[in-house]
């Protein structure tokens, strides 16, 4: 009796949740893809909506200032997650270790992560400046350039710095879930490895990656999708600027649906924007089904 | 000999490396810390000068002064304990049914769930302000609330349910048997049990709330409502960028959090593991 009683208090459980879901996350998705088969702008809003099949796609296309931000982004987070695993790699090894300092070293590692992304955006921002900027400053003093970068200002400096910036910020997330992975290996396997003569670095390749592997693709999944929905740090640091060099897909969806008005041309991008993140999730499914193993 | 200077050059080596690699990751904000006590002519000296010549405080009496600060400080903390709150109940609730109950669907539901941490919010976006505006919820805290609460209930939901998981089951059965509603059992027994849990979730919810800007910017635009995170960015104008008083500002905003973060460095780990990508 209690039983069946309990399986019924299960399903009203889980109705905030559903309803939540099912009003902020369904239908949302659902109405951006309709939307995106239907010319509506807010300028012409009394004309209502007009539907114009694939127009859009087909417009998008051949709208050149899309390919650059979906270029822009595509580089952006290939080489910022490329790093930031690198790196995040390294110090997780270094986190592991019985140092002396190592208190320091994990809170140290948090204080990126806790500031809110605006704000690290907004240091960075006058880090960069050309002539008050404090990297510039160090750069010169250390004799590596001899005069100031314009880091903001010029198109390729531009992604330099904003992919620094982003890395600074994220790396200590992913060293931490690199961390995780680390924990999990037991010490005898490497003094087992030690004592069959294997090298530290061979004991690298063949212990330590291979058994990370799980918990380090999941870890570069969340990463690359949330690299590639990337906004607001670029969105203070450099508005997409120089020239749209730094325009992320996201900028621009936003551009277009609240600068531009133009709601259906918006919700196209915005499926594209979610069609390559499927396509990105897929690539990572057997990874993804380990997860859903509880 | 050469061994023991082998040693004490490794140790060097280390203080070096330590040294190099704790402040490049703290470099950043100490530089922004250093800055909100500058006036404007050490800010914008040529070279950048390290040390304030005169330190001052009034960069962070401009921070409130320039724009309502202190507004936008209670809009933020009260939308982000608004979202944690609501997060924690519909959370616990989901998560209970997750791992105490045989339900059917337990598959699908995870999955739906897994799926919002891989949606991009740009998808998301302009229904959810439609919606919004035809509800009459833009420029209102529950409005932004409810769009930080389905960003968080992933992990609310992974993190609190291998949290129940750890909970013999014989206590709630015990509980039942004693006379107790299925409801009685799972909050008076229950949920003491996961306070630890949800403490961590609360934590990283209010965190995550904070510092939302996408949705805060799109939903409250207003000054009434106006958040931290937007508020910050309207400092500068098209003729001035008062760095000073940016930099005062972040340091107002970023303490805070730091504070937690030390205090509450362990908890905070360990939630980020669990609901990150535990394998």
């Amino acid at each position: 009796m209690k039983i069946r009683a309990k399986e019924k208090m299960g399903y009203l459980f889980l109705i905030p949740s559903l309803i939540l879901i099912a009003v902020l996350v369904l239908y949302p998705v659902f109405e951006t893809i309709r939307l995106s088969f239907f010319n509506y702008r807010i300028q012409t809003m009394a004309l209502g909506e007009t539907f114009i099949g694939l127009d859009n796609f087909k417009n998008i296309i051949s709208d050149s200032e899309f390919l650059t931000s979906l270029k822009f982004t595509l580089i952006f987070t290939v080489t910022a997650v490329s790093l930031e695993t690198i790196i995040g790699i390294f110090f997780a090894l270094i986190m592991n270790q019985k140092i002396p300092g190592q208190g320091i070293i994990r809170t140290a590692v948090l204080v990126p992560w806790a500031i809110p992304t605006i704000i690290s955006g907004l240091m960075w921002k006058f880090m960069y400046s050309q002539q008050y900027g404090v990297i510039n400053y160090i750069l010169k003093t250390l004799k590596i350039i001899t005069k100031n970068l314009p880091w903001l200002s010029n198109a390729q400096l531009a992604v330099v710095a904003t992919i620094i910036a982003d890395v600074w910020k994220t790396t200590p997330y992913m060293s931490l879930l690199i961390l995780s992975g680390l924990q999990t290996i037991p010490a005898q396997m490497y003094e087992a490895a030690a004592i069959d003569g294997a090298t530290k670095i061979q004991r690298f390749i063949h212990i330590t990656i291979p058994l990370i592997k799980p918990v380090l693709s999941v870890a570069i999944l969340f990463r690359t999708l949330a690299t590639f929905r990337i906004y607001a740090l670029i969105s203070v640091l450099t508005s997409g600027g120089p020239a749209n060099a730094t325009q992320s897909l996201s900028l621009y969806t936003i551009k277009t649906y609240f600068n531009y008005g133009n709601l259906g041309y918006g919700a196209a991008l915005a499926t594209v924007t979610f069609i390559i993140s499927l396509i990105i999730s897929m690539f990572f499914l057997g990874s993804l089904k380990r997860k859903l193993q509880r | 000999m050469t061994k023991l200077l082998k040693i004490y050059l490794k140790k060097i080596g280390y203080l070096i490396f330590f040294i190099f690699f704790v402040s490049s990751i703290a470099f950043p904000f100490f530089w922004q810390l250093i800055n909100s006590f500058k006036t404007q002519r050490d800010l914008f000296s040529v070279p950048p000068t390290f040390w304030p010549q005169t330190w001052t405080l009034q960069n962070y009496i401009q921070a409130f002064t320039r724009q309502p600060f202190l507004l936008y400080i209670k809009n933020s903390f009260v939308i982000a304990l608004m979202s944690t709150l609501i997060a924690i109940i519909v959370g616990s609730l989901a998560s209970y049914s997750i791992s105490r109950t045989k339900i059917k669907f337990k598959k699908i539901y995870l999955v739906i769930l897994l799926s919002i941490t891989l949606l991009p919010p740009i998808t998301i976006v302009n229904p959810i302000y439609m919606l919004m505006r035809s509800l009459n919820l833009l420029n209102t805290y529950l409005g932004l609330a409810i769009v930080n609460i389905i960003f968080a209930l992933p992990l609310a939901v992974w993190f609190l349910s291998s949290f129940f998981d750890t909970i013999p089951e014989e206590l709630e059965e015990s509980a039942l048997i004693d006379g107790a509603t299925i409801f009685q059992a799972f909050y008076k027994i229950i949920l003491p049990l996961v306070a630890p849990g949800i403490f961590t979730v609360s934590i990283l919810v209010f965190i995550a709330a904070w510092n939302q800007y996408l949705f805060a910017q799109i939903l409250n635009p207003l000054k009434v409502r106006r958040t931290i995170t937007v508020g910050i960015t309207l400092y500068q104008t098209d003729y001035t960028v008062p760095w000073g008083t940016i930099s005062a500002a972040s340091i107002i905003v970023t303490v805070p959090l730091i504070i937690l973060v030390l205090i509450l460095q362990k908890k905070i780990i360990s939630g980020l593991l669990e609901g990150g990508v535990k394998g």
